[in-house]
């Protein structure tokens, strides 16, 4: 099904227009600058691309245009009778034929052009070129100028067309100018048509939606139509009689009863007559309207024979007038009915129906004896629509309760509770937590004993019960008080220091320190600084060779067993207390770290001659050497290259 | 007035313009309307006064240059062409080396840079005996002739290239260049001879650079 949406027709840009976008389209969007010494391969490139790139672009925009506007053999009859009596259907397809012709010559000439191109060696010829290819396109484009006004045209109008949906259920007003039908539409739908004295003041098709039977309903508003041949008919009366052709509606022929329209009655049933073919399959109301004026009754023995002649042909005729409004619901009611047992008709005669009726079975329950069960309707639902259509005051609501008491509303919901014994609705529930009510364990005079207490306490604090006392405390405490504030002070006083400490020169790792002999004697100093300090503060410091600040040699921690090596004499015997350098490391003796030494020098070798970065290194150069691979003994299996 | 900048501004004061020239000129020659001016031309050089003015001399002149012209042109020669002066195209311009061989040493092949015309029932020499080679995307089939009176253009079939400018060797490839005499099947056209025979092919000559332009422009040799 083809949308309805007339709307998302993508805007066609005029000639002009459409030449200036796309060409200022390329020269923004592709690489501008160029020059002379380029490579012959860039140059070519980069005009080629500003020929597609517009050539793309030119496609694009042809392409959309043409799939956007409606195809007259896709959409329902409905909308190519209509678009055809409005746009004349020879003239759209011919438009529309000529962008597409459009759109293959763009898309032949950049593809001829970009073929030539590749032969041109210069910059200047390629420039020609491109030159060239754009210049073909945009005269194209400039042939096309009438096509893509009139598309432009076509889809502003296209997209006011009134949505009328061919499909669902509609109520077609036609008739003489002038009659009402306007008026009409108005009444019984939210429409808001123009209605004026003069004639053909509708002058295309409006649409209205109603609710019926909690359906949607949509009433067609046509322009008049005049008694004239087919041929004859103007635009404007085409489009009621394509309405009236295509759709599937209940059709309400509105006739002027006090020929104030200005055509006699006879002319009206003479156009009734003449269109009755368009009516075949729809079912038909005769609307006698302005009866405000004038009704059947009042009119002479031969127009109420007219009417008698519609009665017994069976088209009902209803009097109504818009003004007053009489009749217009009646003729909503009746045309609304007869048009849904019309489409159900329809439908049940259609093929649809059979593949479900198929499947449809109502099942009656067997009775198993004589006893009448009858369907059972509570009486709630019974009086509540009783109700309904009376409108009786409804219940007092909280809302009513609230609005009459104001402040002093309290809302009480235990009041609809509904219990067996109904004066135990305000009864109060225990609340129990693990086992235990809650209830038991509260003193009823735990707010006046609080009180009392805090009173109390505000008694003693006054006294000054709870104020320090300073003999309490022993001597020890009192020692240790002291120290501990002097520790105190004295770590303040060492960040202060520290933090004025002038760091200088490099900050050395720990262990260089070790390896260092000032830095070892230095820090020797140190233990001595430590201790002085610490006796100074009071704690004892006399037997402090064991403690872990004391510098150690390595004979007094060392004790391992080894053979073949010399009395143990370790080689950094000179600085005792300093760390040895990694190269002789963890050797014992003279003999060992020669030993050492050759060893490392000999594992180096290979590496070196083969000029490799270290052991990890096996990258080959040439795989492949030439001298080996090429020649009589090449390739195939040899042992020896 | 609009305030535009950059490329857009450019065509806009292109056009603008354009259009200032033309309205100038109209009313410049509205002004001039209302006006009386001397007409040089049609003083004589003799000082002569109004009332012994011969106008029928001056027509005269302008009837003798005219038959002089004519004179001259047919002295100069049957075939007068559109484009007599056309710059000549050298051999490094118009043929490219195209190296081949093992080792692309070999530099006898050539290539035709410009557009050629070969005829329908063209048939290439072996490709390892051509010497000069005519890719396809520069071989054209029509070119676009200009009957110079009727001022009208008609895309007519080439039937061969009669004459190159430049070069005999260029006329034999079929090289076609601004110049290029080259014939044409007007049998669209309808000419007929005095003795009734429908004429079919005509000469025409080059206008364009076909090689910059991706077409061929001619006008018809009346």
């Amino acid at each position: 099904m083809a949308l309805y949406n007339f709307k998302k027709i993508t805007v066609v840009p005029s000639a002009k227009d459409f030449i200036d976008l796309t060409l200022s389209k390329t020269q923004r969007k592709t690489p501008t600058v160029i020059h002379k010494h380029y490579q012959i391969h860039r140059i070519r490139h980069f005009y080629m691309r500003k020929v597609k790139y517009t050539q793309q672009n030119y496609h694009d925009r042809l392409t959309q245009i043409l799939t956007d506007f409606p195809k007259l053999d896709d959409i329902h009859p409905f909308y190519a009778d209509l678009m055809n009596v409005l746009y004349d259907k020879d003239h759209y397809k011919l438009a529309l034929g000529q962008i597409n012709i459009a759109k293959n010559l763009i898309d032949n000439v950049a593809k001829d052009y970009v073929r030539l191109m590749k032969y041109g060696d210069s910059l200047y010829r390629c420039k020609q070129l491109k030159r060239a290819a754009l210049g073909r396109m945009c005269t194209i484009i400039k042939r096309q100028k009438q096509s893509l006004e009139y598309l432009e045209q076509v889809r502003q109008h296209l997209s006011r067309l009134p949505t009328i949906d061919p499909n669902t259920r509609t109520l077609l007003l036609c008739g003489y100018p002038n009659v009402g039908k306007s008026s009409f539409i108005n009444k019984v739908t939210r429409a808001d048509v123009e209605v004026q004295p003069y004639a053909f003041t509708t002058k295309s098709l409006f649409v209205g939606h109603m609710d019926y039977k909690y359906l949607r309903w949509q009433v067609v508003d046509t322009p008049g139509i005049l008694d004239h041949p087919l041929e004859d008919r103007n635009t404007i009366e085409m489009q009621a009689i394509t309405a009236l052709a295509h759709l599937r509606a209940a059709v309400l022929y509105v006739m002027d009863v006090s020929e104030q329209c200005g055509h006699s009655l006879e002319e009206q049933v003479e156009l009734f007559r003449n269109i009755k073919p368009l009516f075949a399959n729809k079912p038909l109301i005769i609307v006698a309207n302005k009866c405000d004026v004038k009704r059947i009754a009042e009119l002479p023995e031969e127009s109420q024979k007219i009417f008698e002649s519609f009665e017994a042909e069976g088209f009902s005729v209803i009097e109504t007038s818009t003004l007053t409004e009489e009749g217009v619901i009646q003729v909503k009611t009746e045309a609304c009915d007869r048009l849904l047992a019309h489409r159900v008709d329809t439908k049940m005669k259609g093929n649809k129906v059979n593949e479900v009726l198929n499947r449809l079975h109502l099942a009656m329950p067997t009775k198993r004896d004589n006893k009448e069960r009858l369907p059972f309707i509570p009486e709630g639902a019974v009086a509540r629509k009783k109700r309904m259509e009376v409108d009786t005051p409804r219940r007092k609501l909280e809302r009513d309760l609230e609005v009459e008491m104001g402040d002093d509303y309290v809302l009480d919901l235990q009041k609809y509770w509904d219990l067996m014994n109904a004066s135990e609705k305000y009864d109060k529930i225990p609340e129990i937590w693990e086992g235990h009510n809650i209830l038991d364990y509260i003193d009823p005079d735990i707010m006046r004993k609080l009180e009392e207490l805090e009173k109390e306490e505000e008694l003693r604090e006054a006294a000054g019960e709870y104020d320090s006392e300073p003999e309490s405390e022993d001597e020890e405490m009192m020692e240790i008080r002291q120290l501990a504030k002097q520790i105190r002070e004295k770590k303040k006083l060492k960040i202060l220091q520290s933090k004025e400490k002038d760091t200088r020169g490099p900050r050395m790792p720990r262990t260089a320190k070790k390896a260092n002999i000032y830095l070892t004697v230095f820090l020797q100093v140190q233990r001595k600084v430590l201790e002085k300090e610490m006796t100074e503060l009071g704690l004892d410091m006399t037997n402090k060779d064991d403690a872990h600040y004391v510098r150690r040699s390595r004979s007094v921690t060392r004790k391992r067993k080894r053979d073949e090596s010399e009395t143990p004499k370790s080689v950094a015997r000179s600085r005792s207390s300093s760390r040895p350098p990694r190269d002789v490391s963890g050797l014992r003796d003279e003999k060992m770290v020669k030993k050492v030494k050759t060893m490392a020098k000999k594992a180096q070798k290979k590496m070196n001659r083969l000029g490799r970065k270290g052991e990890a290194d096996r990258h080959i150069f040439d795989l492949k050497p030439k001298h080996l691979l090429a020649g009589k003994r090449k390739s195939g299996k040899t042992q020896r290259r | 007035a609009k305030k535009m900048i950059g490329l857009k501004a450019k065509l806009y004061h292109k056009q603008r313009h354009a259009e200032k020239i033309q309205m100038k000129k109209t009313i410049k020659m509205h002004e001039k309307r209302n006006t009386k001016e001397k007409n040089d031309e049609k003083t004589p050089k003799g000082a002569v006064p109004a009332y012994l003015l011969d106008r029928e001399g001056q027509t005269r002149a302008k009837v003798l240059s005219n038959m002089i012209k004519q004179k001259r042109k047919e002295k100069a020669g049957k075939w007068e062409v559109p484009v007599p002066k056309v710059r000549a195209q050298g051999e490094t311009e118009v043929l490219k080396v195209i190296r081949t061989g093992k080792r692309k040493k070999k530099a006898w092949k050539r290539m035709v840079t410009k557009v050629c015309f070969v005829g329908d029932g063209f048939t290439r020499k072996p490709p390892k005996y051509e010497r000069f080679i005519r890719p396809m995307g520069l071989r054209f089939k029509k070119a676009h002739v200009t009957h110079p009176e009727l001022k009208a253009t008609f895309c007519l079939p080439i039937l061969g290239v009669k004459k190159n400018p430049s070069s005999p060797l260029y006329t034999q490839l079929g090289v076609i260049t601004k110049g290029t005499v080259i014939e044409v099947n007007v049998s669209e056209l309808g000419l007929v001879t005095q003795g009734g025979k429908v004429i079919w092919g005509k000469y025409a000559q080059v206008t364009n650079n076909p090689e910059n332009d991706g077409c061929i422009n001619a006008v018809l040799l009346v």
